[in-house]
């Protein structure tokens, strides 16, 4: 059953990212300015670092599923948030083994992974040629706004979950062990 | 550990083969996306369904108080409105009934105009957080009757067309995401002399207004604040939808053609209830198409 939640968790945050920009003011939408919630990245960063053993590999297929399930139901060009996703949890797995789980390291960690990931998507949509916007501009419109957006977020989530995931995470190799 | 590393790069390269073919794929103008991304789309859109009611219903609420608090300025204003529309309805009633007398005149063997449409009312359920791609779904899909190419509007004018369709839901490309892919037939209409027309070609962010390309002038110039119309001769909207306004009239790099910057009459960020236009008048293809289905 507990294998279960971190699954339901995404599944929500990505319904949730549907509805995100009602919620925003509309001035903020109207004006120049591109927010864009990375929500189930921030859950995928903090299921790395808090439910993760040394040996097992949940969170890169959780962002490949996931990243994939963006992609067709909010964007239509299919494999770009999937492959952003992984390549920013399989480096987020390989950091994590340097810290210690502490809100800091998670703000630092989420941080990275939200500009990796959204640097990633702005590379790979203009070489799609599916958007053309100069690197000055995207900085400014959208990756700062982004990024600070998403820094709330995790503050949010990060009280909220990294203890549960800890626990949830106890009986993972136990579990994987009575197979 | 050469080998594991070997191993990584191998990974590594299979993902970005994995990538470009699935990007090759989904931009590459298919028709409809496939029966697993379908049932992908449906799924979500359930669990769409089921939060975008409690979420609404919150932001409903900031938006009565606002509403409340210019309600006596709009109360005003509408019922000067309303004094000139009691003259219009008028005018209209006699004027659709010329139109029908002249129509059977004719002896149309069908009463179907380019005008004609089947509205599929719809909610939007949720609205691509990505920014670069705009894009909402709606809560209905090939079984209520929605088919890729529809157009979409709201009481204020056009807001898109449909551009993929599942089951239950379907996702509808907003006017301001348009390209040069994507091209309506509009028209401007004039009272005494030749209307105006021309085609949409894309949305420039710049100056937030939609792209009026001219290909058939008036003799008159065209002035600010005018409405632009779909004109139905593109053969997948229907005639009358209107699509914005005229803000400025600027020539192209080489001063042949004129584009008109067109802002949309609709609003594109708070849309709720929609409607699917399906064209009553079916073209010829059409018919084939769906026969060979």
């Amino acid at each position: 059953m507990k294998h279960l939640y971190i699954p339901l968790f995404l599944f929500f945050f990505l319904i949730l990212e549907g509805v995100a920009l009602e919620l925003l003011p509309v001035a903020l939408l109207t004006s120049e300015l591109l927010i864009v919630p990375h929500w189930v990245l921030i859950f995928l960063v903090l299921t790395a670092m808090f439910y993760e053993k040394d040996t097992t590999y949940f969170s890169i297929i959780y962002a490949l599923i996931f990243g994939l399930l963006i992609d067709v139901v909010y964007t239509g060009v299919l494999g770009v948030y999937m492959f952003s996703y992984a390549l920013v949890i399989y480096l987020v797995l390989g950091l994590r083994k340097v810290f210690h789980g502490n809100i800091y390291v998670s703000l630092l960690l989420g941080i990275i992974s939200v500009m990796l990931a959204d640097v990633a998507i702005h590379v790979i949509y203009s070489a799609a040629g599916v958007i053309q916007m100069v690197w000055n501009d995207y900085a400014i419109y959208r990756l700062l706004p982004t990024v600070l957006s998403n820094i709330v977020f995790i503050l949010i989530l990060y009280p909220l979950f990294a203890k549960r995931l800890s626990k949830w995470s106890e009986g993972l190799l136990a579990g994987s062990d009575s197979l | 550990m050469n080998l594991f590393r070997k191993k990584r790069l191998f990974i590594f390269l299979i993902a970005f083969i994995v990538l470009v073919v699935l990007i090759g794929y989904s931009i590459s103008g298919r028709e409809n996306i496939t029966t697993a991304e379908q049932f992908i789309n449906d799924t979500v859109g359930w669990g769409q369904r089921i939060i975008h009611a409690p979420v609404n219903f919150v932001t409903d609420v900031f938006t009565n108080i606002e509403d409340i608090r210019n309600t006596y300025n709009e109360n005003q204003l509408l019922k000067e409105k309303l004094a000139e529309y009691t003259g219009l309805i008028y005018e209209n009633q006699e004027l659709s009934e010329e139109n029908e007398e002249l129509r059977n005149l004719m002896e149309w063997m069908d009463n179907e105009s380019i005008r004609d449409f089947n509205p599929i009312q719809a909610t939007v359920i949720s609205r691509s957080p990505e920014r670069w791609v705009e894009q909402v779904t709606i809560n209905k899909g090939l079984q209520d009757g929605v088919a890729t190419n529809m157009a979409v509007i709201t009481a204020e004018g056009m807001i898109g067309k449909v551009q993929t369709t599942s089951q239950f839901t379907s996702t509808v490309q907003l006017l301001t995401g348009f390209d040069q892919f994507n091209r309506i037939s509009a028209t401007i209409s004039r009272e005494d002399s030749d209307d105006i027309f021309g085609m949409i070609e894309g949305y420039d962010e710049e100056s937030e207004s939609l792209l009026f390309r001219i290909i058939e002038e008036s003799d008159q110039d065209l002035e600010e604040g005018e409405l632009v119309v779909s004109s139905g001769m593109g053969g997948v909207f229907p005639a009358g939808l209107p699509i914005g306004n005229v803000v400025e009239v600027v020539a192209d790099q080489y001063g042949l053609t004129r584009t008109a910057l067109i802002e949309p009459a609709a609003d594109m960020y708070d849309i709720n209830h929609v409607v699917v236009v399906d064209r009553a008048l079916s073209d010829a293809e059409d018919e084939e198409e769906e026969e060979t289905d």
